[in-house]
């Protein structure tokens, strides 16, 4: 064993025994009794292995990160307020725990669970006990494996069969605490029966200085024709390192199209993966992320056509605006046997400032032969021309290149279906990017 | 004419590289409040140089001489302090930016504007009111309006696309550079149209063509023969006429002779 291995199992140790064992119900024992076995087997993770090739963990394995205490918190006015003119039923979850006092969950259509993995509503006939169980153990590396083997909260979401949400779900995530490194270890399930239809917004943030390891795991398990349009906005403090693996479970002409902004955090990375194992299915990935000085800001996806006649994208933008990194690594795969697939891939960067770095890997395997399928990739620059003219205009030059920047992006913007939030992603990106001249 | 007050715009023995290249070699020139001058000129004479130098383009370096525009120093002005003052440049070859939104450009620019002159933003209704119609005044189709600023435009919807973007901006002094080139007699009618409406005691012209043709629809105060980057002659209207009929080819003789 290297020096850094034993460094990364040093640190797991005093992770586990620094957390409490949970008082919960029995399957989420056995939860974390199986994902306590997996870390002990799981190899431990290296910069030589190709998953981890650009994304170092040294930062991460330097924090000694401890559990957030179980405890009702409070949010500001302004950090409580809603997206303007969005309307949600919502998870609000603050320093890593749920608060059920700031959730919105009131009118909900029968038959619908919004709810926290361990409250009681969620653990009708079992449900939610046999559903973890199902879904877990797929996730291989320690940092989804510490995940379950210390998880006892989440979001729990069910829609059955037929049923259409007129209103987004958010989940809600932010730190307030700045005392401690906190380890935030949500552990989410999103089920649609079939035909079922949902939007869900995901947003995380924290307060300026603080510091945490948001080190979530979802799986979404989409029915027969079900729909999920599922936004993500990324926007976690500087200070912080999130990660998000996400699971599609996908059955026959099921539909999941997914958005991440991405805008914070130190370090952060988005795994998703999807084999589509039934026809007629799709999955439609899509990213816009900016990443400023001293940020890593990684996107793993995966998405593997088994099956014939299914449909899948990768459209990815990043604009770089500071000394820092960004990592693509986009997979689709093909098999032999899935003809008629169609499968589109790109990622695009904006590189504003010179010293900053990307390492974009598309990669779109193809074994079938009767496909229609495309790839790009771009590294550039804003054009001066387009520059000079906006400045000519009266645009000063910083107005000028954020304008050209949201340009950039805006055919991932347009497809953000609801208006207030598309504002409220556009402002966002308005906000961070801070672009000097030249 | 306004010889005896002080010039809108006043260059002097104004000299300028493009990559270590001399291309203006002691241009001297004076636009009068009101006035519309015609620069015209062969190809590489430096009559786009010329332009970019007074909207304030990187790359071209001025070597030596001075603008003045209304009495301020232009030379050490941002390009965007200078669209503020009212100095409006329209493109030959107008710029295409994919992804933004000709209103949104045109609203942004708008008041940006207002906002470095100290004035209060123009509100919505008022700004869509003044968009219809100077759309309507240069002959754009409304739903150019709508797509992202010049993709996808023909030549002459780009052409447009500039004399609308001025008749919104209202400069004081509008730079055209060649922008009755690639465009049919309609076309040219249309945007002579669009010029001419903005003329005013209080905004002047300076029209870069190859040909006097524009000239028969702007009919110009005066006319300069811009070659080798100098202005080799000047003279009214009639200057003109005369270049369409003998050429440039006289006058560089004499600057040869000279």
């Amino acid at each position: 064993m290297t020096q850094a291995h034993q460094a990364q199992r040093e640190w797991l140790q005093a992770l586990l025994q620094g957390a409490p064992a949970a008082a919960g119900p029995e399957w989420l024992a056995r939860m974390h009794a199986a994902a306590r076995e997996r870390l002990e087997q799981l190899p431990p993770i290296d910069r030589k292995q190709e998953a981890w090739r650009y994304t170092g963990i040294d930062t991460l394995l330097a924090e000694r990160f401890v559990p957030p205490p179980h405890r009702e918190a409070d949010l500001a006015p302004e950090e409580r307020a809603p997206l303007e003119g969005l309307e949600t039923w919502r998870l609000v979850f603050v320093d890593g725990r749920f608060q059920p006092h700031l959730s919105a969950l009131e009118g909900l259509p029968e038959g619908v669970i919004v709810g926290d993995l361990r409250s009681r509503e969620t653990h009708r006939d079992n449900l939610l006990a046999t559903s973890v169980a199902q879904a877990s153990g797929h996730h291989a590396h320690l940092f989804t494996a510490l995940n379950e083997a210390l998880a006892d909260e989440g979001a729990f979401i069910q829609v059955p069969a037929g049923t259409r949400l007129e209103r987004p779900i958010e989940i809600v995530h932010r730190v307030t605490d700045a005392s401690a490194p906190w380890l935030i270890t949500p552990r989410n399930l999103v089920l649609l029966g079939e035909r079922a239809e949902a939007t869900l917004i995901e947003r995380f943030s924290g307060r300026p200085g603080t510091r945490y390891f948001h080190d979530g795991l979802t799986d979404l398990v989409l029915g027969r024709a079900a729909r999920l349009v599922h936004y993500r906005i990324q926007d976690e403090s500087r200070e912080a390192w999130h990660l998000s693996s996400l699971r599609l479970d996908q059955a026959a002409e099921s539909r999941y199209e997914g958005c991440t902004f991405a805008f914070g955090a130190r370090w952060s990375r988005t795994e998703q993966n999807t084999v589509f194992e039934a026809r007629g299915a799709e999955c439609h990935l899509a990213g816009v992320y900016l990443v400023g000085e001293g940020q890593l800001c990684d996107f793993h996806l995966d998405v593997r056509h088994e099956v014939p006649e299914c449909r899948s994208s990768e459209r990815y933008k990043g604009v770089l605006f500071g000394k820092g990194r960004a990592v693509f690594d986009g997979r689709i795969l093909v098999a032999k046997d899935a003809q008629r697939t169609d499968a589109h891939l790109s990622n695009n960067n904006l590189m504003l400032v010179r010293d900053a770095e990307v390492d974009t890997k598309p990669q779109l395997e193809i074994y079938a032969d009767d496909v229609q399928c495309s790839h790009g990739t771009s590294v550039g620059q804003l054009d001066p021309q387009q520059v000079f003219y906006l400045r000519s205009r009266g645009l000063p030059e910083v107005e000028a290149r954020r304008l050209l920047c949201l340009g950039f992006a805006s055919d991932l913007l347009e497809a953000v279906h609801d208006e207030a939030l598309r504002h409220h992603v556009e402002s966002r990106i308005r906000q961070t990017l801070v672009l000097e001249g030249g | 004419m306004t010889e005896t007050k002080t010039p809108m715009l006043s260059i002097r023995n104004l000299h300028a590289t493009v990559d270590g290249k001399e291309v203006l070699r002691g241009i001297d020139l004076d636009v009068g409040r009101g006035e519309v001058h015609a620069i015209m000129g062969p190809n590489g004479s430096g009559k786009s140089t010329l332009s970019y130098v007074l909207a304030g383009r990187e790359g071209y370096e001025v070597t030596a001489g001075e603008i003045l525009f209304e009495g301020r120093n232009l030379l050490e002005m941002d390009p965007e302090e200078r669209a503020a003052a009212g100095i409006f440049l329209g493109f030959q070859y107008p710029v295409e930016l994919p992804g933004v939104n000709n209103m949104t450009f045109l609203r942004e620019a708008i008041n940006a504007v207002r906002r470095a002159r100290g004035e209060a933003e123009m509100d919505a209704v008022t700004f869509m009111k003044k968009v219809k119609a100077a759309a309507k005044q240069v002959g754009l189709k409304d739903t150019l309006l709508k797509r992202n600023v010049n993709v996808g435009f023909s030549g002459g919807e780009k052409k447009r696309n500039e004399i609308l973007q001025m008749a919104m901006l209202e400069p004081k002094l509008a730079i055209l550079d060649e922008t009755d080139s690639g465009l049919d007699i309609d076309a040219l009618r249309v945007i002579a149209e669009g010029v001419n409406a903005l003329r005013s005691p209080e905004r002047s012209f300076i029209l870069i063509t190859h040909y006097q043709r524009l000239l028969e629809y702007i009919v110009p105060d005066r006319v300069h023969v811009l070659a080798q980057g100098r202005i080799l002659r000047s003279g009214d209207k009639a200057l003109a006429l005369e270049l369409e009929e003998k050429g440039y080819g006289w006058l560089l003789g004499e600057e040869a002779v000279a």
